[in-house]
């Protein structure tokens, strides 16, 4: 049961050495790659982010790109979100998630951010997975 | 009249965080369990989302996640001469109420209690000799071993975070050398070290000390528990105690055990129901259910039930058991009977330490984001010729640096006007508490009873608190105290506060802790005890009592660790006795 505990928080980081040793280069990764990582990163998000649909503490985010930021209805989003006039795409994403008060001031996510750009890409490309 | 129910397996008394453990144990038998609450839950509303949850007015000051006491607060007196008043401030500590009980508002602080605690009465006797008349220490007639197989899961389930000191027997390095000895790791690692557990642990080891992190509730990386749980990472905003993490980032009962719950057929929560006495048969030694108000319509309920399970806060298991007339009540001057004895609270102290050049930056912080030393605690040390039982441990104390109650001054500074605003500026992030959380043993005058003329919003009588803190507690509050003093001077603080031992009365205003323990004492001796080893009560063998007002005595740690033990092994044991009812 330990394992539970430190894959998300270690398992990427992990992954990545294993792939030097391989001399691979995450360049090499395919996108579909990308995604399956990113299902296991996403364990960052998905105490408080469904993605079928149902509200949890944070909105649902199936279908979150291509989508208008602070428009799932019947959430309670901060006026910053809603003011924001962001479209969710991989750029924006990653400008968010490396520091969401940075780029949306006052935004109610009580999280500080990934600082790790693999990470990100890997949440984003998940992401764009959910319809 | 009552509405009757239809008749289920297990009713439960209380939504908190001992019978939601107990409840979980029993879902993969199929067993059919009620739990009842009355509060509501708080998730997704103000209490947990940004930015209502800031509020430190709302949640902190006026305790709204708490015991609404204009309902229902409690009578104190010092001793039984004199007549109780009821308790219009409660500050001294913040029952629950609410889906989660008080563990949705914890600091997250969870310990292991000694190897030695649950057989401490043996313990003192073979090492002191006999003991004083009027230090009522108790065995609980089970052993760690039998409660370490709970612990390891009930860590795993809560994902605490922290290093172990003592793994199979072998102590590590950078753990509590004094830890009672583990079968695995913590689930995860520990919290960051804050700048003020960086001084504490330099001071500590200039004194021969073995510092090392408290083990923590409060989730360092997200975490997935055995049963799929999750928690986030915790951003340390100092919004713990008193408030629900709106990180989703401390566990908590409504977070990891009450959805997981409500995903079983086999499992009904009903909120805002109001429990006001268990249907008993004395003759027979048998509980048939339990009343209880409706608080939306106003009618009362019985709910017929194979076995009840009380599971609400330590005062109200009492309050409950004394208004059923269930087990003989406690009288101090015979000292017989049992419900409502070894009634205790916590021993805490410290001295404050100022830092001209350090950035403790307390606003950065986490309800168990503490150094700590363990020399001091319980019986860690030799009591010889020291006239007192019981200890603390002593910890580099930052949890939060919320801006009403969270300013540390130094001593002389004015309580007002300019001078004030100045050492606020000076001061508030350069400065922090070394504080002492001791221990508080049983004493024959400190117990529950019913009080005689005050009643609840229902018309019961309110719970009557006998307490001071009596010889003992004050003498090791002030030896313990000057550990701390020496600490604080051991540090280097540009000031250092005088140190203030824990001095009698007993003051209802000032906040201690929530750990309020006893009034339905464990234990293999019917006579001094309410509930056997199992927690089956002696008078009526399909009725079990769980929560802190079991332990008989209360440590220096924190309660929550062999709580989620002794809950998660009733649950065990209630599959069993349900199988083939007997005593256990």
């Amino acid at each position: 049961m330990n394992g539970i505990a430190l894959r998300s928080a270690r398992g990427t980081q992990l992954s990545l050495v294993c792939a030097a040793l391989l001399g691979l280069h995450s360049s090499v990764l395919t996108r579909a790659d990308e995604a399956a990582d990113g299902k296991s990163a996403f364990a960052a998000c998905s105490a408080c982010h469904s993605v079928d649909g149902s509200k949890r503490l944070g909105p649902s985010l199936n279908g979150i790109v291509g989508r208008k930021a602070g428009s799932v209805a019947d959430f309670n989003y901060s006026p910053a979100m809603k003011r924001s006039s962001i479209v969710w795409d991989a750029p924006t994403l990653d400008k968010f998630l490396a520091n969401p008060q940075q780029e949306v001031p006052g935004t109610r996510m009580p999280f500080s951010g990934l600082p790790d750009a693999n990470k990100r890409a890997q949440i984003e490309a998940y992401l764009a997975t959910l319809k | 009249m009552a509405k009757v129910l239809p008749k289920r397996t297990v009713v439960m008394i209380g939504g908190g965080f001992t019978s939601a453990l107990t409840a979980r144990q029993l879902m993969p038998k199929g067993v059919d369990v009620v739990v009842l609450e009355r509060g509501v839950d708080r998730s997704q509303a103000a209490a947990d989302e940004i930015p209502s949850q800031r509020d430190e007015l709302r949640w902190a000051l006026h305790h709204e996640n708490a015991q609404n006491i204009a309902t229902e607060t409690y009578t104190v007196r010092y001793n039984s001469s004199e007549t109780a008043l009821p308790a219009r401030r409660l500050e001294a500590f913040i029952p629950g109420e609410g889906v989660g009980g008080a563990a949705d508002h914890w600091n997250g602080q969870s310990w292991r209690w000694a190897e030695y605690d649950p057989t401490l009465r043996t313990r003192l006797q073979s090492r002191y000799g006999s003991l004083p008349n009027d230090l009522l220490v108790q065995d609980w007639g089970v052993t760690y071993a039998e409660l370490e197989p709970y612990h390891d899961l009930w860590e795993k389930l809560f994902g605490i975070a922290g290093k172990a000191g003592n793994l199979r027997g072998q102590i590590q390095v950078g753990g509590n050398p004094f830890e009672a000895p583990r079968q695995n790791e913590y689930p995860q690692p520990p919290l960051e070290v804050l700048e003020a557990g960086i001084i504490f642990d330099a001071a500590s080891k200039k004194l021969g000390y073995k510092p090392f992190p408290l083990p923590a509730a409060n989730s360092p990386f997200e975490y997935t528990n055995p049963d799929g749980m999750q928690l986030a990472q915790c951003q340390y905003c100092g919004h713990c105690e008193r408030f629900i993490c709106e990180a989703n980032a401390k566990a908590s009962p409504q977070l990891l055990l009450y959805p997981w719950l409500a995903r079983h057929r086999n499992f009904e929560l009903r909120t805002q129901v109001h429990a006001v006495g268990i249907d008993y048969d004395k003759d027979n030694k048998f509980v048939s259910g339990v009343r209880y108000i409706d608080l939306i319509t106003g009618e009362e309920f019985l709910q017929p039930a194979d076995v009840v399970v009380l599971a609400a806060f330590t005062m109200s298991n009492t309050k409950l058991l004394l208004i059923s007339g269930i087990g003989t009540p406690y009288d101090p001057q015979s000292r017989r009977g049992v419900v409502g004895k070894n009634f205790c609270h916590q021993t805490m102290s410290g001295v404050n330490v100022f830092f001209q050049d350090r950035w403790i930056n307390p606003f950065l912080a986490a309800g168990s984001s503490q150094n700590v030393v363990d020399e001091w605690n319980n019986d860690n040390f030799d009591h010889s010729g020291l006239g007192f039982q019981g200890g603390g441990y002593i910890y580099s104390n930052v949890t939060n640096g919320r801006p009403i109650s969270s300013r540390l001054l130094p001593t002389g500074t004015p309580r007002w006007g300019s001078a004030w605003k100045k050492a606020n500026a000076d001061w508030y992030a350069h400065a922090f508490a070394i504080t002492v959380h001791g221990s508080c043993y049983g004493h024959p005058e400190n117990y529950l009873s019913l009080d005689p003329t005050y009643r609840d919003a229902f018309g019961l009588p309110l719970v009557r608190i006998n307490f001071d803190f009596r010889e003992n507690e004050l003498k090791m509050s002030q030896f313990l105290t000057q550990k701390a003093a020496e600490l604080a001077r051991a540090a280097g603080a540009t000031i250092v506060g005088p140190p203030t031992p824990r001095t009698s009365p007993y003051d209802v205003r000032v906040y201690q802790t929530t750990h309020i323990t006893g009034g339905t004492p464990m234990g293999a001796d019917p006579t001094t005890s309410v509930v056997s080893p199992h927690l089956q009560h002696w008078d009526a063998r399909n009725l079990f009592v769980v929560g802190a007002s079991v332990y008989p005595q209360n440590s220096g740690y924190n309660p929550t660790g062999p709580l989620g033990a002794l809950a998660l092994r009733l649950g065990d044991d209630l599959g069993s006795y349900i199988e083939r009812p007997r005593q256990l």
